[in-house]
């Protein structure tokens, strides 16, 4: 609602918006170089240069850059560029702005120092630790303050579509981060989940998919209908169902966690909550990609011409792809083919370099010449690295298909006399090594695409103007508030404060969408109370969990090989959790119960069997093998990709730190016997020489007793093992 | 009665019938409101990002 004829200026803040362009393209090359790394690392382990740049340790670096650095500054680059003109008003602060962008790429730094480092939680997307989960949530804050600023300053009552997006993006990944890492810090950079085992897996995967939801897809899908709407110069197709699609989205996606949870010791009745809500996920998806792409109606002759309309098609029809594909993968059938396997990379790189990649390149295409106040460098570059990236897309997509369905097929298959055709499961690692070629054929692709993009995006800067010229709108003034003279054009942002005046009769929606501050409590409401239904009965239904009397707490050197298990990222490429199939019982051992995981600060289940599951590794191989497996894992298991670990023969215990684990456990409740509260180090020693003389009694080096390796052998050597014996004791627990 | 035997009594059965029956609710609507606001009013704010009235000075 806006006066005839009554105008104020406004001044937009746009250098920002560049400063957030250009880490953007930074920090996509820098992850997703750490990706190609990777890669090559599944087909040269060689290349695992240890300690520091070992697979597991260089996943979470990948992983974190990708999503938060890359996407996370792309998101937004979008958010404050779209929302000062759909809200008509200046950033609320430009401090805050300030602060936001560098708080938030000193974060990204800190990430890279400390994940290669080895200091990680443990759970996937949420590595980082403590110190710096509280640096986000302070920063998050400053972001939040800012954006609901701006919207208090607003002089456009109604709040798009895309904004709302962006408002339930900032509350859930509030909501997402701190109730996901509760933990209690156990030193400067360690710490454990205050969950365990099947809570612990069940609130990851809460966090972990609505990471995907929230971060990878609501702002981007805010991204599409202001973006879109901008580049096909024509409004979305219907607002109606772009309503539709906000709720629908909202409401469903949050339920949806526990399909990564399949077949695991997570209750049933959770998991197939989790599918029913993901299989329902089709309808507002499938709502979006149909409401983007008709929005291009009667302008697909611009779609040939123009580089922006390109991404952005191919990203609406990857996010179509991804959002069937991720609700048919949850169905249970399917995912006990799928999961563990490198149908998953398939599936997230499908929405990662498709969905959120392209859309971000497409911005940056529409915005660079508008920020720079230029003409883009080269329309014909922009249309090359998009053909150069796609077919980078299919040749990883497929690659990772067909790798994934190999696996799931392999590992499943018996031969006629009912044994399992490929015992070792090395055999299935050799085989899917011309996939992972292809792959990185695709990925290389993909990134030549982008270095082609950043050379475009800098041959364009440097045509800018010595002086940007200012941004500005002059927009009707607003009739809803108090009536204000028209703002000064000065240096400072023109913005002000103005209160709402009584408003003319609306409807119940409208209303809600013009008070921020109520929707924003019921988007908040609608991810809260979805969550909860899930959450209590998860942590509140005796049954879900029921207690083994033989399953003890890990002994202190054996939570301390924990930790090295924990900082070397095993479970990137291992799962614990041995699935109730006949293959997997015939394969592994006995299937996994939820009472097993108990102490497990946090628990390591893993989502992803690059090597075997190790859940019923105890006992399985003597203490030699380990030794010999940890220095070359070739020399025990031909054609294995495992890194070697030779720093784990040199590094010694610290027993110091012992205690301060120990007692962080039985803070948790873990009940430690009073000599492991006591003296944790003396019984980690004891232990220790133990399992040294055991080693040498098998043929294995003497005087090893203060080395890694044997934390993390006596770690191995415990997993599984409580259910076997009824009678079972370990050193450290009652 | 404490929660964990309420939540017990309750069952993960009947908790999900109802949250299933809270999401049916809001759909239905939401749905109900996309479709009765008027045609001026959706266009109207459907062409917001067209109508940002920017110039450079």
């Amino acid at each position: 609602m806006t006066a005839p004829g009554r105008t104020e200026l406004v001044r937009y803040d746009d250098a920002i918006v560049r400063k957030f362009v250009t880490a953007t393209l930074l920090w996509g090359a820098v992850g997703m170089l750490v990706g190609l790394f990777i890669a090559m690392q599944l087909v040269w382990p060689q290349l695992n240069f240890a300690p520091y740049f070992t697979f597991g340790r260089l996943r979470p670096l990948h992983t974190n850059a990708v999503i938060f650095a890359f996407a996370g500054n792309g998101m937004f680059a979008a958010i404050y560029y779209s929302s000062q003109r759909l809200l008509k008003a200046r950033m609320f602060s430009d401090l805050l702005s300030k602060i936001h962008f560098w708080g938030w790429q000193l974060i990204i730094v800190a990430a890279a120092i400390t994940l290669p480092l080895g200091f990680t939680q443990g759970k996937e997307y949420a590595e980082l630790e403590w110190p710096i989960d509280l640096a986000i949530a302070v920063v998050w804050v400053v972001f939040a303050v800012n954006f609901f600023g701006t919207i208090a300053r607003r002089r456009e009552q109604h709040i798009y579509v895309a904004l709302w997006f962006y408002i339930a993006t900032i509350i859930t990944v509030a909501i997402l981060h701190i109730f996901n890492n509760l933990v209690i810090p156990a030193g400067p950079l360690k710490s454990y989940s205050i969950y365990a085992g099947v809570q612990d897996a069940f609130m990851q995967w809460w966090y972990g998919h609505n990471a995907v939801a929230f971060f990878l897809t609501t702002p981007f899908l805010g991204l599409m209908y202001y973006f879109l709407p901008k580049a096909a110069d024509r409004p979305v197709f219907s607002y109606r169902l772009s309503i539709l699609h906000f709720w629908s989205l909202v409401f469903i996606y949050i339920w949806a966690g526990p399909h990564h949870l399949h077949y695991t010791a997570l209750p049933a009745w959770a998991s197939t909550l989790g599918m029913v809500f993901s299989v329902m996920l089709w309808m507002p998806s499938w709502g979006g990609m149909i409401n983007g792409l008709l929005t291009l109606r009667g302008a697909w002759n611009k779609v040939a011409e123009d580089p922006v309309l390109k991404f952005f098609v191919v990203a609406i029809t990857f996010y179509g792809m991804s959002t069937f594909e991720g609700p048919m993968m949850s169905v249970k059938s399917v995912n006990a083919l799928s999961h563990y396997t490198n149908w998953n990379i398939a599936h997230v790189h499908g929405g990662a370099l498709g969905w959120v990649g392209f859309m971000v390149f497409g911005m940056v295409y529409w915005l660079v010449p508008r920020l720079y106040q230029t003409r883009l460098y080269s329309t014909k570059l922009a249309t090359t690295h998009f053909w150069i990236s796609t077919v980078g897309i299919v040749l990883y997509v497929v690659s990772m298909w067909a790798a994934g369905i190999t696996e799931g097929l392999m590992w499943r298959a018996f031969d006629d006399t009912g044994r399992l055709q490929f015992p070792d499961f090395v055999e299935t690692s050799i085989r899917i090594i011309p996939m992972y070629w292809v792959r990185m054929l695709g990925g290389s692709l993909y990134i030549a695409g982008t270095l082609l993009g950043i050379y475009n995006v800098y041959k364009t800067w440097a045509t800018r103007p010595q002086v940007y010229a200012e941004v500005e709108a002059e927009v009707p003034a607003p009739t809803w508030r108090k009536p204000k003279a028209a703002a000064p054009v000065d240096d400072r942002p023109v913005d002000r404060v103005l209160r709402p005046e009584t408003e003319a009769p609306v409807h119940w929606h409208r209303r809600w969408e013009g008070l921020p501050m109520v929707f924003s409590v019921l988007t908040a409401l609608a991810v809260i109370v979805a969550s909860l239904f899930e959450i209590l009965p998860t942590f509140l239904i005796g049954d879900n969990v029921p207690r083994i009397a033989s399953v003890k707490p890990y002994t202190p050197l054996e939570l301390y090989g924990r930790d090295i298990y924990i900082r070397e990222g095993c479970y990137n490429c291992h799962s614990q959790m041995v699935r109730p199939f006949v293959d997997e019982t015939v394969r592994y051992g006995e299937y996994s119960k939820p009472g097993e995981f108990i102490y497990d600060h946090p628990f390591q289940w893993g989502s992803r069997r690059i090597g075997p599951d190790l859940h019923r590794e105890g006992g399985k191989r003597n203490h030699v093998w380990h030794w010999h497996h940890f220095r070359d894992p070739r020399a025990t298991s031909k054609g294995s990709v495992m890194p070697a670990y030779p720093h784990l023969f040199s590094d010694r215990i610290d027993w110091a730190e012992i205690q301060d684990r120990v007692d962080a456990m039985a803070m948790l409740g873990t009940p430690y016997t009073k000599q492991a509260l006591a003296d944790a180090p003396g019984l980690a020693r004891a232990q220790a020489e133990q399992v040294a003389k055991e080693l040498a009694e098998q043929g294995g080096p003497a005087g090893q007793a203060d080395r890694e390796v044997i934390a993390l052998i006596a770690y191995l050597q415990r997993l599984g093992i409580d259910i076997k014996s009824s009678s079972a004791e370990s050193a450290g627990g009652k | 009665m404490r929660l964990s035997e309420l939540m017990s009594a309750l069952g993960p059965t009947g908790l999900t019938e109802i949250a299933l029956l809270i999401f049916l609710a809001v759909f239905v609507a939401v749905a109900v409101r996309a479709w009765r606001a008027g045609p001026g009013e959706q266009d109207r704010n459907a062409r917001l990002p067209l109508d940002d009235g920017e110039v450079q000075s």
